[in-house]
């Protein structure tokens, strides 16, 4: 019995030709036994025959039909659902086009957000266990995110039982040389151990091992992928290549992985930490230059670990008195949050707006779907009549909707394939991971889900709708004002109502951003970027011993430079305003008013400049003097200060002529004269309020900052405008002071005000066009079901018509029912959009996520839109001539 | 052609039942059986019928097998399954019952309403 059965199917599938040919000998011998029949009665059999045939038409008519009753293989069914809904489609291909290109952009565009998404946000980090690695800075009363020093570094390395390793990890921007020019490089310096501990596999070569970190280890450094395919064409014999490093010979062992990256660090290149050769090993208030990460151990919470390094760190405070103040605790962050932290509600806003987009998009498509059902109730019910069950025509409407799906999906995958450049051009270049961007299968399984969902969301209401309707009717009455009708119109003022609020959370979003916007893009960072010109670079590690020589170097350079006849003015500074990844800052006190308790100890970022700075970028100076050439080693130490510094400490009266005590070095805190006060900088982002600034002079930086300028410090210049050319002219001149100079790339200060804007541009200009979209959409389904409505009511307007009504009151009528339609979708989407305005408040800049200006004005914005919508449907009602509509039943 | 009644939809199952019930049939002798026990007033669409057929059998009312005709042609013979038994004597309860109601309410006069 089960045998026979399971021959029976395996016959089906395999021998799938079977059934067609008993069929075929069935309805053949149907045609003889008919002309049997028809002889008996006294035809010739040839004439029997003939008329047999004719009697019975043609088989291919019914074949498709007998082939449906008889139930072939799921494969057959569903080939032939396909080419059903294949025919229906091409009998309207303005609707099929239609749907198509809405599904192609929706699909395509949520596809495209994904794939970002999928990049930064899903994608496996290159560590093994993420979720195990913390992020771990010194918090301050100002800042919960400052570093350690490195014998604070040691101190919890050793003492920390709740880690199996715990890293040091340092910034590390030296020049980096090997047979072409010398070039500036963004690295960082990190114990070796911390490769094993991240659980990091090198692309090429080896990781850094502990044996690294060793005091007089051969020195080794690892590059990243980008530098690799930059520097060297992906060669592998760079393996074993020796290369020059702030004029240390080290080997190149190994390349990273390009999915590799560290939080607010660039990592074009690792050198290991090497932490007893470094000459601030013992010294307890040296630079805080680390930062930790760790891995916890197994069965060890971030709670136990931050209780634990909480009371290390409380020893350490009472261990060695006043060199730790301002510490005032330990912050642990998970290192995947950190490196995505900023960018995740942006992405994930943008992602939704693009799947809100399809939503909106399928809602039409449904919509349009629901119409064309009511229209096509003839040909179903005469299908049902025919034999059709309920639940084939519930599947041929779905396929109709998935070939369309799938159709526009695949067109959408195109898009996405040949838009990707273009998608990474808007993207913003900080965006962390982006540069392991690709198409991968989680991308294409997503692209497959959405589709399926996309289908599903545009055949359902039609086919839900046919359920509920008694097609017997459609075939008996005319097949207008049945029960099915009515639900059918009413679901559709559903979805439109549902596309109108979408629109409308869209919308509000993106006013939200663009008010964000603008706001920020008029936010004055503090200087002047107009035909600023700046380039970074580091100075040789022979040769610029003290600041004496810097400060010769740089008076070199300035006097080439003051020959050029269109540089105006030149400076150099050690950190540029606008740089979020990089911070300086010091401890100051006032002599007179020293703080209550140690933690309160004012901070200030701190930049060294020459004196024309201020002149070159822009910053007015508002009192006192300029620093001058004889502001030298030789003269009392003077100071700079910002009105901030002013208000916050100096409320008594001007700073000008006061001493302040500034710990800028490894002794006491030393005094310093303050000449003059300037305006505040942003120095971070343009979202921080300005903060506290102090300028030192170039020739007055002690001891312990030479180190640090020689490796970074950056040539500011103003040009007298244009820009052709001028890269390599500065580049030129420094090279000709000293050809052994690294340079960095020039970047115009007016790109770092813009690159301070891009995250905000590209979710502003993404979540705007998706918003209009939306609209676009949104009203085009209103648009259609309000004409839609007066089409299937065009006799009932004729007849008011006849009976003396005026046009007025039919437009009235129309735009009564338009205005509930929209007005039902406005008020709901104000519901949602206050509802989530909570998700998007981190991403507002001095506005309020509720902001009632900007709900009221895109309210009306979308009100307008509806009434032009509603009106221009209307007008069609306007055109109803009474005696053709009465007629045309 | 007056005495021809015109097939209402959703009877041709019914009819085909019965005209099996009363013995294995092949698809053309249904047609002729259909006709001569509705009193030749009936008659069945020739295209019609084998989609009936084949989705009877689908819904298991009917089996099949391939036997002789009587004038000797090889031929594929429908029975009535129980299934399919079952299902004609509620088809004609149906029927009955419905048209009864109809025939009754054709019939009502002006001082019964």
């Amino acid at each position: 019995m089960i045998a026979a059965y399971l021959r029976s199917i395996a016959r089906r599938f395999l021998w799938r030709a079977q059934p067609e040919r008993e069929m075929e000998e069935e309805l053949q011998s149907h045609v003889q036994l008919r002309a049997d029949a028809l002889e008996r009665g006294g035809l010739q059999r040839a004439e029997a025959e003939r008329r047999a045939r004719i009697e019975f038409g043609g088989h291919s008519r019914f074949k498709e039909e007998c082939r449906e009753a008889m139930g072939g293989n799921a494969i057959d069914q569903a080939m032939q659902d396909v080419r059903f809904s294949l025919r229906a489609l091409r009998k309207s291909p303005g609707f099929s086009l239609v749907a198509v290109i809405t599904l192609a952009l929706g699909i395509g565009a949520t596809v495209a957000t994904f794939s970002v998404v999928n990049t930064v946000l899903l994608r496996p980090f290159a560590f093994s266990h993420p979720e195990k690695l913390l992020w771990i800075y010194s918090q301050r009363s100002d800042n919960p995110r400052t570093n350690f020093s490195l014998p604070e570094y040691c101190d919890y390395r050793d003492q920390a039982t709740s880690f199996e390793a715990l890293a040091g990890v340092a910034s590390f921007n030296p020049s980096f040389a090997d047979s072409g020019p010398p070039e500036r490089v963004q690295g960082v310096r990190m114990s070796a151990n911390s490769f094993a501990m991240l659980g990091v596999r090198p692309l090429l070569g080896r990781n850094l091992f502990a044996e690294d970190d060793r005091n007089g280890a051969r020195g080794v450094v690892v590059i990243s992928y980008g530098l690799w395919s930059r520097r060297y064409a992906r060669d592998p014999a760079v393996i074993g290549r020796a290369v020059n490093l702030n004029g240390e010979t080290r080997e190149i062992v190994g390349v990273l992985p390009a999915s590799f990256a560290l939080p607010n660090l660039d990592t074009e290149i690792v050198v290991p930490l090497q932490p007893d050769a470094d000459p601030r090993r013992n010294v307890r208030n040296s630079v805080n230059f680390l930062r930790m990460v760790g891995r916890l151990k197994p069965n060890m919470t971030p709670q136990q670990a931050h209780a634990e390094l909480e009371a290390i760190r409380q020893n350490l405070q009472r261990q060695y008195r006043g060199i730790y103040t301002g510490k005032i605790g330990i912050t642990l962050v998970p290192l995947t949050e950190e490196i995505v932290a900023n960018i995740k509600s942006v992405l994930l806003t943008i992602f939704c707006a693009a799947g809100a987009v399809l939503l909106v998009g399928c809602v039409n498509l449904a919509g349009i779907s629901l119409s064309r059902a009511a229209a096509r109730r003839r040909e179903l019910a005469l299908r049902t009549a025919l034999g059709a069950t309920r639940g084939q025509l519930t599947r041929l409407l779905l396929t109709e909707s998935f070939v369309l799906a799938l159709a526009g999906g695949s067109l959408g995958m195109l898009l996405e394939v040949w838009g990707q450049k273009t998608l990474l051009r808007l993207v913003p270049t900080d965006l962390p991971r982006i540069e392991s961007f690709a198409i991968d299968w989680t991308v294409l399984l997503f692209a497959g889900v959405l589709i399926f969902i996309a289908a599903l969301a545009c055949g359902l209401a039609p086919a839900w709708l046919l359920s509920r309707s008694d097609l017997r009717d459609a075939l008996v009455s005319s097949g207008r004002g049945s029960t099915g009708g009515s639900l059918q119109s009413r679901l559709r003022t559903w979805l439109v109502s549902g596309q109108i609020a979408l629109a409308l959370v869209l919308l509000v979003n993106a006013g939200l951003l663009l008010r964000s916007f603008i706001r920020l893009s008029s936010e004055k960072p503090g200087f002047d970027s107009t035909d600023v010109q700046t380039i970074r670079f580091s100075l040789p590690q022979t040769g610029y011993d003290d600041v004496a020589a810097i400060a010769q170097f740089y008076n070199q350079l300035h006097s080439r430079a003051s020959a050029i006849n269109g540089i105006k003015s030149d400076a150099l500074i050690s950190i540029l305003p606008l740089a979020p990844r990089s911070s300086s800052f010091v401890h100051f006190t006032r002599p007179d008013q020293p703080p209550a308790r140690p933690e309160d100890t004012p901070t200030t970022n701190y930049r060294i400049v020459t004196p024309e700075y201020f002149r070159t970028i822009g910053i007015p100076l508002l009192e006192g003097r300029n620093f001058s050439e004889s502001d030298d080693a030789e003269h009392p130490p003077v100071a700079i200060v910002s009105t901030i510094v002013a208000k916050n400490n100096f409320p008594d009266g001007s700073p000008i002529g006061q001493r302040i005590l500034v710990d800028d070095t490894e002794g006491d805190p030393r005094p310093v004269e303050i000449i003059g006060i300037v305006g505040p900088v942003k120095q971070t982002n343009l979202e921080t309020p300005a903060k506290a600034d102090i300028y030192l002079p170039l020739q007055q930086v002690p001891k312990d900052g030479v180190q640090w300028l020689r490796n970074s410090v950056y040539w500011v210049v103003k040009t007298s405008g244009g820009t052709i050319g001028v890269e390599r002219l500065l580049r030129d001149t420094i090279q000709n002071v000293d050809r052994n100079v690294a340079v960095g790339a020039l970047r115009p200060m007016s790109e770092s005000v813009v690159a301070a804007l891009a995250a905000r541009r590209f979710s502003l200009l993404l979540v705007g066009s998706f918003a209009a979209a939306a609209l676009f959409l949104a009203a085009a389904g209103l648009y259609a079901v309000i004409s839609y409505g007066i089409q299937q009511r065009n006799r009932e307007i004729g007849v008011r018509l006849a009976l003396g009504a005026t046009r007025a009151k039919i437009l009235g009528m129309i735009f009564k029912e338009g205005a509930l339609l929209v007005a039902g979708g406005i008020i709901a989407g104000f519901a949602i959009a206050l509802a989530l305005a909570r998700l998007v408040a981190s991403q507002m800049y001095g506005v309020n996520e509720r902001d009632p200006f900007s709900f009221a004005v895109v309210g009306l914005i979308l009100s307008l839109i509806s009434l032009v919508a509603c009106g221009i449907a209307a007008r069609r009602a306007m055109n109803i001539d009474p005696i053709v509509s009465l007629r045309c039943e | 052609m007056s005495e021809e009644a015109e097939l209402l939809p959703g009877t041709l199952d019914l009819l085909i039942l019965k005209a099996v019930s009363l013995g294995p049939l092949h698809g053309y002798a249904v047609l002729s059986r259909i006709e001569q026990i509705s009193g030749q007033r009936l008659f069945v669409e020739q295209g019609a019928l084998y989609p009936a057929l084949f989705r009877l059998v689908r819904q298991g009312l009917l089996k099949t097998q391939w036997g002789k005709s009587e004038n000797n042609r090889r031929a594929k013979f429908y029975e009535l399954t129980a299934k399919g038994r079952k299902r004609l004597r509620e088809e004609t309860d149906w029927w009955k019952r419905a048209s009864a109601a109809v025939t009754t309410a054709l019939a009502a006069r002006p001082q019964q309403a």
